[in-house]
This record gives C-alpha cells, sequence and structure tokens, in this order.
C-alpha cells in the first residue's frame, strides 16, 4: 500500500556513484544547485541535463525507476509551468484568446524552471539513492564538525538524523500494518467526506504514536545498556576516506563551474 | 466457509530493484469448519498468504475463492464481504485505539453499521470468550491493561465482527504459558461451537499438534507439505530440513516404538498430548499377564 512512497530510498550497489565518499557527494550537491541557478540559457541547460544523464548512467539504476523519483513533484512542475506560461509576459505573442496571451517569455520561463526543478530534484535523489543513510549521516556529521567547536550539537544533530532515518521503513510498515489491521475490521479510508475521512485517521494515528513512543523508550534503553554517553571519545567502525572516485567528483564540479561560468549569457 | 487457492503467486515491489516473490503458485483447499495449522519459518511466505484471506493484498496472478466470492489482480474483496474473515494480526494489541474497551471491541461491528444493541451484546460475548469480565473491563482505557489482558481485547474486537473465517497469525507470541493456554482454549472453543473455518498460524508445533486438524507446512513461498498431523509428522526428516520440529509428543512415541516390541508399538496418530497420557496410563493400568 504504502511501498510507493519509499521513492528515493537507498539502493545497494557497487557503483561508482554508490562508492564515491558521502562527503563529496554533498559538496557537489551544493555546487550543482547553485550553478543550476546560475545557468540561464539553452546550452547551459544542456550541459546541466547532459551531466545529469551521465550521473544516472554511473550510478547503474534502471532509468525508470529513477525517473519515478520525480512522480511526487510532477503536479508542483506542471503548476509552475501553467503559471509561468500564462502569467510571465514579454517577447513575441504567440496565441491570443481574449485578454488570455501566451508569450515567449513565458514559454522560455515555463521550460527553464520546470527543468531547474526537474534537475534539482534528480540530482539530489542520485544522492539517497546512492548512499545508505548510515554513510550519509556520518558524511554530514564530519562536514559539520567545525561548527561543533562553536558550540553546534553536531554528534548529536547527526545521531538524530541517522534515527529519524533508520525509522523511516519501521514506522511506514508499521502503518502499513495498522492500516492492514484496521481495514480488516472493517475501517473505509477511502470513503466518505473529508471531515469522516479525517476522523478515520484517529484508528491509524494512535497505534502508531503509541508504536513510536515506545519504540523511542525502548531504542534510548537499548543504546545505553551498550554503553552509548554521547560523542565524545567515540571511534568509527567504517572510516570515510576520499578515494580517485572522489578526485573525480571534484574535477567534474571545477569543470561544470566554468563550463556554465563561460556559457552563461 | 470453503477456501480454495488456484496457482496464486503474490510479487512484492513489482518493477522495483527491491522486487521479491513471496507466493509461488500456491493451490490448496480448506473445507468449511477446519483447524489449519500453518507452520513454516519466518520470512516463508505464511503472513502474506493470509493478508490473501482478507482481500488486504491481491494476488499477483492466479485465483482465490472465498465461499461465493471470488478474488484475482482485478478482482478486489467487497468491503461489506470482510466482515465474513476475521483476520487476527500478529501483535493484534498494537491496533488498540480507543478510550475504552468497550468502544474498541465494538469498532467492527460498528464499521459494518450493525445495529447499536446487537453491537453491545456482541461485544460483551467477545469478551467473555477470550475470558475476560465484560462488567468489570468495559469502561477501563485499553492502554492500562496489562500484556496479556490488551491481546485478549484486540482478539475479541475481531471476534465482536462475527466472521465466519477465524485467521490468526501467531495469537500467543510472547505470552506466558497460562495465557497462551487460555488464549488458545477460547479460540478452540467458539471455533468449536460456532462452526467456523479457523486457520493459525504458528511457529510451535505443539500448538498446531493440540488443535490443528489439517496443517499446511509453509517454505520459500510454497506449500511444503499439507495433510492431516498424523501424515505431516510423519515426514520428519523433510521437516528437519525446513528446520522445523515434530511436536515432543511424536519424538517421544518413536523413540518409546524403539525400544518397544513391533506388536506393541503405540499408534503414530497419538501426536496430541492428552490422547497420549491417556494411551500411555490405559496400558501402564492393563496387568500383564500373557
Amino acid at each position: 500500500m504504502l511501498q510507493n512512497i519509499a521513492i528515493g530510498q537507498y539502493v545497494p550497489g557497487q557503483s561508482f556513484l554508490h562508492r564515491a565518499d558521502p562527503r563529496s557527494k554533498l559538496l557537489f550537491i551544493i555546487l550543482f544547485a547553485t550553478l543550476v541557478f546560475l545557468a540561464n540559457n539553452a546550452i547551459t541547460y544542456a550541459v546541466l541535463i547532459a551531466f545529469t544523464l551521465i550521473t544516472a548512467l554511473l550510478s547503474r539504476l534502471s532509468l525508470s525507476y529513477i525517473l519515478k523519483s520525480l512522480k511526487p513533484v510532477w503536479i508542483l512542475i506542471l503548476f509552475t509551468v501553467v503559471l509561468h506560461i500564462f502569467i510571465t509576459k514579454g517577447g513575441t505573442v504567440y496565441y491570443q484568446w481574449g485578454s488570455f496571451t501566451i508569450e515567449e517569455e513565458g514559454v522560455r520561463q515555463a521550460i527553464f524552471i520546470s527543468l531547474r526543478l526537474g534537475l534539482l530534484i534528480l540530482i539530489s535523489s542520485f544522492l539517497t539513492l546512492t548512499t545508505s543513510p548510515i554513510d550519509l549521516t556520518e558524511g554530514l556529521e564530519r562536514l559539520l564538525g567545525p561548527f561543533g567547536r562553536v558550540g553546534v550539537p553536531v554528534h548529536e544533530i547527526a545521531l538524530m538524523m541517522s534515527i529519524a532515518l533508520r525509522f523511516i521503513p519501521t514506522l511506514m510498515e508499521e502503518t502499513d500494518k495498522i492500516i492492514k489491521a484496521q481495514t480488516a475490521r472493517g475501517a473505509n479510508f477511502s470513503s466518505g467526506s473529508l471531515l469522516r475521512r479525517a476522523k478515520n485517521l484517529i484508528p491509524i494515528a494512535i497505534p502508531l504514536f503509541i508504536s513510536a513512543f515506545r519504540r523511542a523508550e525502548e531504542l534510548a534503553l537499548a543504546m545505553e545498556a551498550r554503553g552509548y554517553r554521547g560523542g565524545v571519545g567515540r571511534t568509527r567502525l567504517n572510516k570515510l576516506a576520499f578515494s580517485w572516485r572522489d578526485s573525480c567528483v571534484a574535477v567534474a564540479g571545477v569543470v561544470l563551474l566554468f563550463v556554465i561560468g563561460w556559457w552563461r549569457s | 466457509m470453503q477456501i480454495t487457492f488456484d496457482k496464486v503467486s503474490h510479487i512484492y515491489g513489482k518493477g522495483t530493484p527491491f522486487e521479491r516473490l513471496a507466493l509461488q503458485e500456491i493451490s490448496l483447499t480448506i473445507p468449511s469448519g477446519s483447524f489449519v495449522g500453518i507452520i513454516g519459518q519466518t520470512g516463508s511466505g505464511k503472513s502474506t498468504l493470509i493478508q490473501h484471506l482478507n482481500g488486504l493484498l491481491s494476488p499477483s496472478s492466479g485465483r482465490i475463492q472465498l465461499g461465493d466470492v471470488e478474488i484475482t489482480s482485478s478482482k478486489r474483496m467487497p468491503h461489506v464481504r470482510r466482515r465474513d474473515i476475521g483476520l487476527v494480526f500478529q501483535y493484534p494489541e498494537h491496533q488498540l485505539f480507543e478510550e475504552t474497551v468497550a468502544k474498541d471491541v465494538s469498532f467492527g461491528p460498528l464499521n459494518f453499521d450493525l445495529p447499536v444493541e446487537m453491537v453491545e451484546s456482541r461485544t460483551r460475548e467477545s469478551l467473555e470468550v477470550v475470558g475476560l469480565d465484560y462488567e468489570a473491563i468495559k469502561d477501563r482505557s485499553p492502554f492500562q491493561l496489562s500484556g496479556g489482558q490488551m491481546r485478549r481485547v484486540a482478539i475479541a474486537g475481531v471476534l465482536a465482527m462475527q466472521p465466519k473465517v477465524l485467521v490468526l497469525d501467531e495469537p500467543t507470541a510472547g505470552l506466558d504459558p497460562a495465557g497462551r493456554k487460555a488464549i488458545l482454549e477460547g479460540i478452540y472453543r467458539i471455533h468449536r461451537e460456532q462452526g467456523l473455518t479457523t486457520l493459525l498460524v504458528t511457529h510451535s508445533m505443539e500448538e498446531a499438534a493440540s488443535y490443528a486438524d489439517y496443517l499446511l507446512v509453509m517454505a520459500d513461498g510454497k506449500v511444503a507439505l499439507q495433510g492431516p498431523p498424523r501424515e505431516v509428522f510423519e515426514q520428519v526428516d523433510l521437516l528437519k530440513q525446513l528446520s522445523l520440529d515434530v511436536p515432543e509428543t511424536v519424538t517421544l512415541v518413536s523413540r518409546m516404538n524403539q525400544s518397544l516390541p513391533d506388536n506393541e508399538h503405540l499408534p503414530h496418530s497419538l501426536y496430541r498430548e492428552e490422547e497420549l497420557i491417556d494411551h500411555l496410563l490405559k496400558r501402564l493400568s492393563v496387568p500383564k499377564e500373557r
């Protein structure tokens, strides 16, 4: 029932992208996002699209599965397109009907903005698709490390993140189970008025909250029982290390930066 | 209600990298009124199988016949017919949500628009079936009860719908021996009294042996063995291969037979504890004069 929400979930693998260091992937995404906003003409967008396609190939994931990560934002993209086509004015008038006009600038903006959204979502979904939650949070923790000196609880934030990520599938499964159990007891979640449907959520929400709290309590106990006492003095089982892959990522970033900087108008 | 599976397969996450074949062309027939034990290791497809019985999962291919309702990949179960099949999930106490026990138990019957007076009498009845005192417990919050009591309330919530088929997924998991016995005895009693068709998923061969009159052994999404318990328990080697055990009674009988002369062998049909004890006592009391 809820399986299609798990889009963007980590798919284990051994591709170039999987084995690159999470830190370089994170930094690269920040750079890429900036470049997406700097791009402003056909050539620069073409470069970014081509680059995204190459990344897709490097991840060795099936293209259809990757494109599914766009599914939740499809509506948003469509909405932006429609809005821009009708509202942004300027340039040649392509079509006129009463006071409605579709003009050159509107079409241009519509295409560019939707590309922007699509590219941003795709490139960040590569991160979650190819990086395990543990690596991801460790990468974050290391990147944010310097802020620890000024009193930011970096380790705690990273731990909270990894626990949250870790429990998404668990809670999803739990929700699925509770929905099924209540459906078996005759609850009907897909019909009735809006108010009635909202009321129908109570038999799901309450058991879910109770189990989430129970799990949190058990987890805290289990961690303490195994000697957890915060990040101080804690060592790592697998240390992150940069490799030739990360040099490639860095080079790609610099090249992309110059290409976009050169060609943008 | 007779239940028939005809080449039913189920695939989870079809079309994603997480695709998994959970049921493989399962065919079986469960006659009306039987008490079926479903045994198998974790991940053998037991839970997937029973979720098909209620239309919670639809088969990826194949056909299921529940009484006069047919379910296929394109034909879903009509909502009202869910009432006929009471499905008790693992750890059913996790589904409790109401303020009072009585309200929670009546959730099911009310969903099927039964008249209020009828719901109340059913709530009372089903709480008593699981061995709880209606008057004492009806106004308490389900979350103040002990684990065993919560489990019973949750089971009562399914019984209150008065299903024709009762499906229980490990109803005794995590309970103490007394609690186990009380719940199973209660279930067995209403199974007989109301002529239910009951399916009991369990890890315990002992439980299966004590109550079931038919056994399904699942392995890797297929039915590895099926038949009356006596026949299934004879396949000791196959069960061991599937990392399953035979009940201790069966082991005891075969160990005793090894040291008994051929004409005094104990029959293999003695896999129920009480029957075996009776039989042994009878033997012991017969004076050996020959």
